[in-house]
């Protein structure tokens, strides 16, 4: 493990702009960073790379005074800071770009640049705000008019509103969490034109990514955090996908793979030509697949890449403007969600709480939520049914009419299972997104296993998961979703984990 | 017909409109923090009993409407407590609120029903001014209040769009996490507005008591204006300026049975009459949901929702 | 917020004693009547006697309870109207005016068609038109807020005065169908016998303001909150109240549940004002406009928190302040009848207020003021 640690007066004679000595966060339960070292220098890209929950949010929190860390220091140009709040961070000109915008729809970008800003006089010089704003957003290419309504501005043009915001301050330092999370690829390419005009001004940036392939190529550093911790840390030209990678994920990918007993036969589910639109935005561009009964089709790729817009299009939830589903037999693309589900489909989302159960609903109620009900509930069954699940899958809660939302993350999750797998007869083909999505081990085997089953007993199952590991586990085939497209498929067995890396960053 | 008539009819209208503005000026600084007051015609009425039973006692006319005003800060202040600060559910609130305040009005006001006003608020006699053709007694024949009003509305605007609290203000309503996030207190902005506004509210029913009304009687002395008010504050797209139009438009059609019974013409029956500002308020309202028009004038997007603040 | 060295703060419960849902409402009627007992005290009246008459004509005595019963049954309606409308968050406040024309639908299927009808049928007649009236009042908002999600709070609140402007028409206004005929004095026309009920006597000789609607309406919240109990309808009421987006994961439909729900509202509220006709009233009867009953319906139903059995029992509770409140108008030491009005608020508030208390504890804790 390399740990890049550059101490406050060694013996480069510039100091580093930002500094994080022994940095330790931690919160009921978890250590966020544990001994965190970390620098940035001056007119440097350095980007933190590591998978949800690896800290590095949490360190950038620490670097611009959103949180206090519990133990270590951080630095300024070599002197040592502490910072209480934003406002302080501010102070020392560094400044947090927040992955949900925090702006105000009605404004202009004006006056949202200006909202925070202390010394505002009392009646606001708006000409000369507008001016101030505009001659920022000149200098470092990040073309907004002032006086439009942010309301109607388009996602990257609001994140440039957010960056002005951070530059009208006086930030030198400028932190953005996840910045290509809400954008379109040309918006990604802006966006690092502008990153490249402020670190030739002599700012220093701080990029917070799990985007493995977008970030090679503009970070002049990456360093890699998991658990808490700095794995490794290369610089540019260094850079191996497949290295990084195994950075992230701590270990080399050893799978015991689980595969289809038998050989699989007709096609369930069919999914031909789709594309979907939304604002003027193409979420899916021209996806076609199938999946055949008695097998896992697994579709891997980074979040934000239209995995929940896909899942959402094959349940029939949305609409897609050209293409069909089919559903054992049926097309379904314009039946909406009781459509699909009539034709034979089940759907376990990734918003287990929000969206998958009704959170103040017992499991009972719950348990009747996605089948054909009648006239009248029928509980009596409900209840039976989900007294039998309950004790099948170890489903731990005080008893059947507990309100989901008590329930823990890997218990709800099987009772949603249950419920789309067995419960729902007649259901032969199940969509489910990120089944283990914040699972302990234990809950996670579960799961793998009931899916196991389920594909055993003949069921077409197209699981579309941010997790590798698991669709090379469980995938007889793969594919790789990536901005909207299906760029790679390959049989489970055949998988190449470097190529499949490699789809998922869009790189060829 | 008499034209004269129609003329004081609108002079008229505009002198209405004085207790609709005030109203719908305390609703929408309310709303603009997010939080939303239906208690107005309750507070209007709390105004109006309360004013005259200090004018009563004291025979001083400011006296009366500083009471009144206090009133309104404390009836406010419980619903800002209960919304605010307890997060209870702003709509249920209102609606306690005009229930309760409806009914001490009604309680307190027993004893001085049907007695006389002891003080009254006169329009300003502007003299040979408003003689003058068409504008004199449209412009000339108000009441200082009215004229108060007029600057306060256009001072509440100043404040709203040009200043740096009022920018505060509006980001309240529209995005209280971010005013949270840059170190704002949203909860203090929301009990100023709130308690501000609820002053406000109380104030025109007491102005209306006095210039307006003949003597304290519940049903004739509002009649619903509390709600045309909150109508009224979506007609003008929360900005105050907007609402001296539609005040004057909703006075206008308030007024019109009346002239219309005094110069004996039937076209329609009067209580069908009755029904115009409500049904223009009505239409108005409907023109006013359409998409677009609720994008860009619409209300305060976080209005009615308690703040939470995620802690971390 | 801290104050004295001690931060307080308010956190969600994890789970509710079941101490506190009766205590919530208890102490919420206790607190109501000390500030009742102070406008009182302040008035030069004496709190705990008026208490005591208002309990007793209100509640304990043979016309007392007739009176409150009779009252409480469009109560029971307008705050059924609310209670089903409110708990899907759909704001209506026109049961007032869903009320009037449900009484005056009511009052036209009385006049027009009861006659060539039993008495059997007609009386369910009547209420079933009342019911479609009031739910025609409601159903322009409903369209509303489904096609242009305009707020049905204020456009129901409105049809409110259109409705009671129409009545004073209909009455005082207009010399048309709905007035008597007998008389130039301005009254409404009377229904057909069929289409009225005669009062309960309660095994006595004695004529009583409580009418066999008085069990309809307590037969119809029982129904109505068994079939939400059972019925699918219900389940996915209940599913959408709960979390819109899990509605649209299962395939519900939320603009028919909302319009539905609106439509159902409005129906209530209009069997409220046709059960007026077919029980104390025979026509239609302007007389209804003072009791505001459609807005003491949302008291009722919030202070029930949108369970309609206990909107029956709120409903009683406000209806003996109502009529307890009436009898000391006239009593000794006369009373604004408006206290019953001010009690009925102030409960709510502090209902409101408690409400929190049942979500949320405080907790107090001793802080070190930092130095640093």
């Amino acid at each position: 493990m390399t740990n890049v640690a550059v101490a406050a007066g060694s013996s480069t004679t510039v100091q580093p702009a930002l500094q994080a000595r022994a940095v330790t966060k931690r919160f009921p339960g978890v250590v966020a960073n544990d001994a965190v070292n970390f620098d940035l220098a001056r007119g440097e890209v350095h980007t933190l790379l590591g998978e949800n929950g690896a800290g590095k949010s949490t360190l950038a929190s620490v670097l611009c005074g959103l949180y206090r860390p519990e133990e270590g220091q951080v630095f300024r140009n070599g002197t040592e800071i502490r910072l209480n709040s934003p406002r302080d961070g501010l102070a020392h000109g560094i400044a947090m770009v927040h992955q949900h915008f925090r702006l105000v729809d009605r404004f202009t970008v004006a006056e949202n640049v200006v909202l925070g800003h202390k010394s505002l006089s009392f009646v606001l010089a708006t000409n000369d705000i507008e001016e101030k704003v505009a001659a920022i957003t000149q200098e470092f290419g990040l073309p907004l008019d002032p006086r439009a309504v942010v309301g109607e501005l388009s996602a990257g043009e609001r994140q440039r509103v957010e960056i002005v915001k951070a530059l009208y301050q006086g930030a030198e330092v400028l932190l953005l969490d996840e910045p290509t999370a809400l954008l379109a690829p040309p918006e990604v390419e802006k966006l690092f034109s502008t990153v490249r005009a402020m670190t030739h001004t002599g700012k220093s940036v701080v990029f917070v990514s799990h985007k493995l392939g977008e970030v090679v190529d503009i970070s002049d550093r990456i360093t890699v955090m998991r658990g808490g911790r700095v794995t490794g840390s290369v610089r540019r030209g260094e850079a191996d996908v497949r290295k990084l990678a195994e950075l992230m994920v701590g270990r080399e990918i050893n799978i015991v793979p689980r595969r289809a007993k038998s050989p699989t036969s007709d096609v369930l589910l069919s999914v031909s030509q789709v594309h979907l639109e939304r604002d003027g935005v193409e979420i899916l561009s021209d996806i076609n697949l199938d999946v055949r009964a008695g097998e896992i089709v697994g579709v891997a790729g980074v979040a934000g890449n239209g995995q929940r817009d896909l899942a959402e299009v094959v349940a029939g939830l949305q609409t897609p403007q050209q293409g069909n589903v089919t559903v054992c037999g049926t097309p379904t693309a314009r039946s909406g969600a009781l459509g699909a589900r009539r034709a034979g489909l089940a759907y376990v989302p990734e918003d287990r709480l929000g969206t998958g159960l009704a959170p103040s609903m017992s499991i009972v109620d719950n348990m009747v939520l996605t089948r054909e009900r009648g006239f009248l509930v029928d509980r009596k069954s409900a209840l039976a049914e989900s007294e039998q699940f309950i004790k099948q899958l170890e489903i731990k809660t005080p008893g059947p009419l507990t309100p989901t939302r008590k329930l823990s993350g890997g218990n709800s999750q099987k009772v949603l299972l249950a419920r789309e797998l067995f419960a729902v007869s007649g259901a032969r083909v199940l969509v489910v997104c990120s089944p283990t999505r914040g699972l302990d081990v234990g809950a996670v085997e579960a799961v793998h296993a009931l899916l196991d089953e389920a594909r055993d007993a003949g069921k077409a199952i197209l699981m579309i998961s941010e997790d590798l590991d698991e669709v090379m586990t469980l995938a007889d085939r793969v594919m790789v979703l990536y901005r909207g497209h299906i760029t790679l498929e390959q049989s489970g067995n055949d998988a190449d984990l470097d190529r499949v890396g490699r789809a998922m960053a869009g790189i060829a | 017909m008499n034209s004269n008539i129609w003329l004081l009819t609108f002079a008229d209208a505009i002198s209405i409109a004085t207790t609709l503005i005030l109203a719908s000026l305390g609703a929408i600084l309310t709303e603009r923090s997010g939080v939303i007051n239906l208690g107005v015609e309750g507070m209007l009425l709390m105004g109006a009993v309360t004013g005259f039973l200090v004018a009563d006692s004291s025979g001083n006319l400011w006296l009366a409407l500083f009471v009144a005003v206090l009133v309104g800060v404390v009836l406010s202040s419980v619903h800002a407590a209960l919304t605010v600060g307890l997060r209870a559910n702003q709509i249920v609130s209102g609606l306690a609120m005009v229930i309760f305040a409806t009914g001490l009005s009604q309680f307190i006001g027993k004893p001085i029903e049907g007695d006389p006003l002891p003080v009254l608020i006169r329009p300003i006699d502007f003299g040979a001014l408003s003689d003058i053709p068409f504008f004199g007694p449209v412009v000339f024949g108000h009441d200082l209040f009215t004229y108060l009003t007029w600057a306060l509305v256009a001072a509440a605007s100043f404040y709203m769009h040009r200043t740096r609290p009022g920018l505060l203000l509006r980001a309240t309503g529209d995005a209280p996490a971010t005013v949270d996030a840059q170190g704002g207190s949203v909860a203090r902005i929301r009990w100023a507005h709130t308690v501000v506004g609820g002053a406000l509210m109380t104030f025109a029913g007491a102005w209306y008591m006095f210039a307006r009304s003949a003597a304290w009687n519940q049903s004739a002395t509002t009649n619903g204006i509390g709600w045309i008010a909150l109508a009224l504050v979506v007609f003008a797209s929360w900005r105050p300026l907007r609402a001296i139009g539609g005040a004057v438009l909703f006075g206008f059609s308030l007024q019109v049975p009346f002239t219309l019974q005094a110069e004996q013409i039937r076209i329609l029956p009067p209580t069908i009459v009755a029904m115009f500002p409500y049904l223009i308020t009505l239409a108005v309202l409907v023109v006013l949901s359409t998409p677009r028009a609720r994008r860009l004038l619409g209300a305060p997007k976080m209005l009615g929702q308690p703040f939470v603040r995620d802690e971390r | 917020m801290i104050i004295l060295g001690r931060r307080i703060r308010m956190e969600q419960r994890l789970s509710t004693p079941r101490s506190l849902l009766f205590l919530v409402p208890v102490f919420s009627v206790f607190f109501a009547l000390v500030v009742g007992g102070v406008f009182l005290a302040a008035t030069g009246h004496s709190p705990i006697g008026t208490y005591l008459d208002l309990i007793d004509n209100g509640y304990t005595s043979f016309y007392g309870i007739t009176d409150t019963l009779g009252l409480a049954t469009p109560l029971i309606c307008t705050g059924l109207a609310a209670a089903f409308a409110f708990r899907m968050n759909l704001y209506s406040i026109g049961q007032e005016g869903q009320m009037y024309l449900g009484m005056i639908g009511g009052a036209w299927a009385g006049i027009a068609i009861a006659d060539s009808f039993p008495q059997v049928i007609a009386v369910p007649v009547v209420l079933l038109v009342g019911a479609a009236t009031g739910a025609a009042w409601i159903a322009l908002p409903a369209f509303l807020r489904a096609r242009l999600g305009t707020s049905e709070i204020v456009s129901t609140l409105l049809l409110n005065y259109v409705a009671l402007n129409l009545l004073n028409y209909l009455i005082f206004g207009s010399t048309g169908f709905f007035r008597d005929p007998t008389t130039s004095f301005p009254q409404g026309r009377l229904v057909a016998d069929s289409a009225r009920l005669s009062p309960i006597s309660f095994f006595t000789d004695k004529v009583t303001n409580t009418y066999p609607t008085f069990f309809i309406a307590v037969i119809l919240a029982v129904v109505l909150f068994w079939l939400m109990r059972v019925s699918n309808y219900g389940y996915e009421t209940a599913v959408y109240a709960d979390s819109p987006n899990t509605a649209r994961y299962a395939g519900m439909n939320s603009a028919w549940l909302q319009s539905s729900v609106l439509l159902i509202s409005g129906a209530l509220a209009g069997v409220g004002g046709a059960m007026y006709v077919v029980g104390p009233a025979g026509k239609v009867d302007p007389g209804l406009l003072q009791v505001g009953l459609g807005y003491a319906g949302i008291v009722v139903a919030a202070l029930a928190r949108y369970n309609f059995i206990a909107v029956i029992v709120a409903a009683v509770l406000f209806a003996g302040l109502r009529t307890g409140g009436n009898a000391l108008q006239i009593s000794n030491d006369p009373v604004p009848i408006a206290i019953a009005v001010v009690l009925q608020g102030a409960v709510l508030l502090f209902a409101l207020g408690g409400e929190l208390f049942r979500r949320n504890k405080i907790t107090i804790t001793r802080v070190q003021v930092a130095t640093t």
